[in-house]
């Protein structure tokens, strides 16, 4: 009796799906080989707030941080401060994941030979992410189990509707991923383009404070960038802060957000892989 | 007719060596305007997020100001930040380069053919060093303009540009040894993204960069006094916002001169135990 089975070379759902673990347990292999950085990801997160820390302490009046209290509606800036850090982890995780992958890839000379295999190369992107996403999901745990032990951590709010807020904006950053990716394409020397543009979006969505400390020039630019209202919402429903607009108006933006996204950068994303084709510009970097 | 190769050691020859290898990184460094650029954007976007949180953390009509300016003597929190920031962002991006430097030719696989080389391998490092030591100049001069111009941040003026420069020059040889060192044990760890972000972060917390120092813990004051970066960054908050003179940071200057003697010699001797090893085991080659 011939035995049925699954392989790459006949490309299907199951074998799409093989593919994509496979590149996940690749990179899970590379984090696990190194034992004191995957540590480390979990304390690298503590280095940046510890010093916010602080200097919350050093703004603390008798009857505690007000100042803070009458920009966001909550005097718990930790609180407020971590969910951002969490989030922004997530973020990251899809920004590196796509884009810093391809130029790892582009640098040790294998993404030609990677992208010869018979299976979709935006499904070979997505698998880097995995990894990525798990990862940041281990180390959001471990930095706030330490947060709550070092900090204080409070959240009294519905966790089930924060994480439903926060799904569609993490599905759109798989748009914005595949773009970004395709610009790696372009450019190929992208670090300082993704160091430079993920510290400004996620800054300028408030990840670190409420936006309405911005001036006032750069609200509007806050304003229409759609992570902000995913930062808002989910702050909205765990601390209870003031939301810049109801909440549940933010999680419509963040589903029209995700519609968009996901079509607008897989386009693009294409457009240039055909393009490099044409030239023949992969291998160089 | 008289030729100077390397292959006929002098000073001369290990100076040339030297600067072929700074000449060499100088030229990677052009190479990618994506590096050069960021030289100009990150002065002033890194510390924007410290600003801005320091911004929200003081309220609206500035309520929780005062209890700032109670710990770190004034009330101007955005030049507090960048200078602290500033000082930071240099440590980080030596660590990153000079550190790493012998960690990316590992990765590249040219380290043990370059170390072929009939130079002192020292040379080859104080080349990488000397190349970054001139960009990080180059980002300090465009930090000052910068924080003039988009923050409205004056740190340099007639009266304080001598002891800012000072001070600079007192701690280069600080940042350089502690790269020398840092560059040794990447090699023989080799985990090196993990081993920046613990040195870097404890300059973060112990070096008072976004917080004033007095709103530590005893244990952690304790800490902070012994890193070079803690007195840099005092004494230049001094100089550059308060108008301090040599007098009054005299003790961080000595400070800072001992720590300049102390800490390029534990680099050079951990550089020299890191050679030592790496020819014993023949591990200089694996990643």
């Amino acid at each position: 009796m011939e035995k049925s089975h699954t392989s790459l070379s006949s490309i299907t759902w199951r074998s799409n799906l093989l593919a994509l673990l496979a590149v996940a347990k690749k990179d899970w292999l590379h984090f696990l080989r190194y034992p004191v950085s995957a540590v480390f990801s979990v304390l690298q997160p503590l280095f940046w707030l510890t010093p916010i820390y602080f200097l919350g302490q050093s703004f603390a009046t008798q009857g505690g941080n007000v100042g803070f209290s009458a920009y966001s509606g909550t005097e718990d800036y930790m609180s407020f401060i971590l969910l951002g850090t969490v989030l922004t982890n997530y973020i990251s995780a899809v920004f590196w994941g796509m884009g810093y992958s391809l130029k790892n890839e582009m640098d040790s000379g294998v993404l030609e030979s990677n992208w010869l295999a018979p299976t979709s190369r935006p499904l070979l992107l997505v698998g880097r992410t995995l990894a990525n996403v798990s990862t940041a999901t281990l180390t959001g745990a471990g930095v706030l189990l330490l947060s709550w032990l070092l900090f204080g951590f409070h959240v009294t709010g519905n966790l089930l509707a924060a994480v439903a807020a926060a799904v569609p904006m993490l599905i759109a950053l798989y748009g914005f991923g595949f773009a970004f990716a395709a610009l790696v394409l372009l450019i190929r020397e992208p670090n300082t383009l993704i160091d430079i543009s993920n510290f400004a979006i996620t800054g300028l969505s408030g990840s670190d404070f409420p936006v309405k400390a911005l001036p006032r020039f750069l609200l509007p630019v806050s304003f229409a960038i759609p992570l902000t209202y995913g930062y808002d919402a989910v702050r909205g429903y765990l601390l209870g802060t003031k939301t810049i607009l109801p909440i549940q108006y933010e999680v419509v933006i963040l589903i029209i957000f995700m519609g968009v996204m996901i079509p607008a950068g897989y386009g693009v994303f294409k457009i240039v892989e055909r393009r490099c084709r044409m030239f023949g510009t992969l291998g160089s970097h | 007719m008289s030729s100077l190769t390397s292959a006929r050691r002098s000073i001369f020859s290990e100076w040339r060596a030297l600067l072929a290898v700074a000449n060499k990184e100088w030229i990677i460094f052009r190479r990618y305007p994506g590096w050069v650029l960021g030289y100009f954007i990150w002065p002033v976007l890194f510390p924007l997020g410290f600003i801005f949180t320091a911004k929200a953390l003081g309220g609206p009509d500035g309520s929780s100001l005062p209890a700032f300016s109670q710990l770190s003597g004034t009330t101007d929190y955005a030049g507090f930040i960048v200078v602290g920031s500033t000082i930071w962002m240099w440590v980080n991006m030596t660590l990153w380069s000079v550190g790493l430097h012998l960690r990316n030719e590992q990765m590249r696989g040219t380290l043990e053919s370059n170390w072929l080389c009939p130079v002192p391998r020292i040379s080859v490092m104080l080349g990488a060093s000397l190349s970054r030591l001139g960009v990080s100049m180059m980002l300090l001069i465009v930090s000052v303009i910068e924080f003039r111009l988009f923050l409205g941040v004056q740190l340099v003026n007639a009266g304080s540009v001598l002891p800012l420069l000072f001070i600079i020059l007192l701690l280069i040889p600080s940042v350089y040894g502690l790269s020398l060192t840092f560059a040794s044990l990447v090699i023989r760890f080799k985990e090196a993204n993990s081993m920046v972000y613990l040195v870097r972060g404890t300059f973060a917390i112990f070096c008072g960069v976004s917080y004033p120092l007095a709103v530590l813990p005893e244990w952690m004051r304790r800490v902070s006094v012994c890193l070079p970066v803690t007195y840099a960054v005092r004494s230049i908050r001094a100089v550059g916002l308060a108008g301090a003179t040599y007098r009054d940071i005299l003790p961080d200057l000595r400070m800072l001169a001992v720590f300049a003697v102390i800490l390029p010699v534990m680099g050079y001797v951990a550089f020299c135990l890191a050679e030592q090893r790496a020819r014993r085991t023949g591990d200089l080659g694996q990643y």
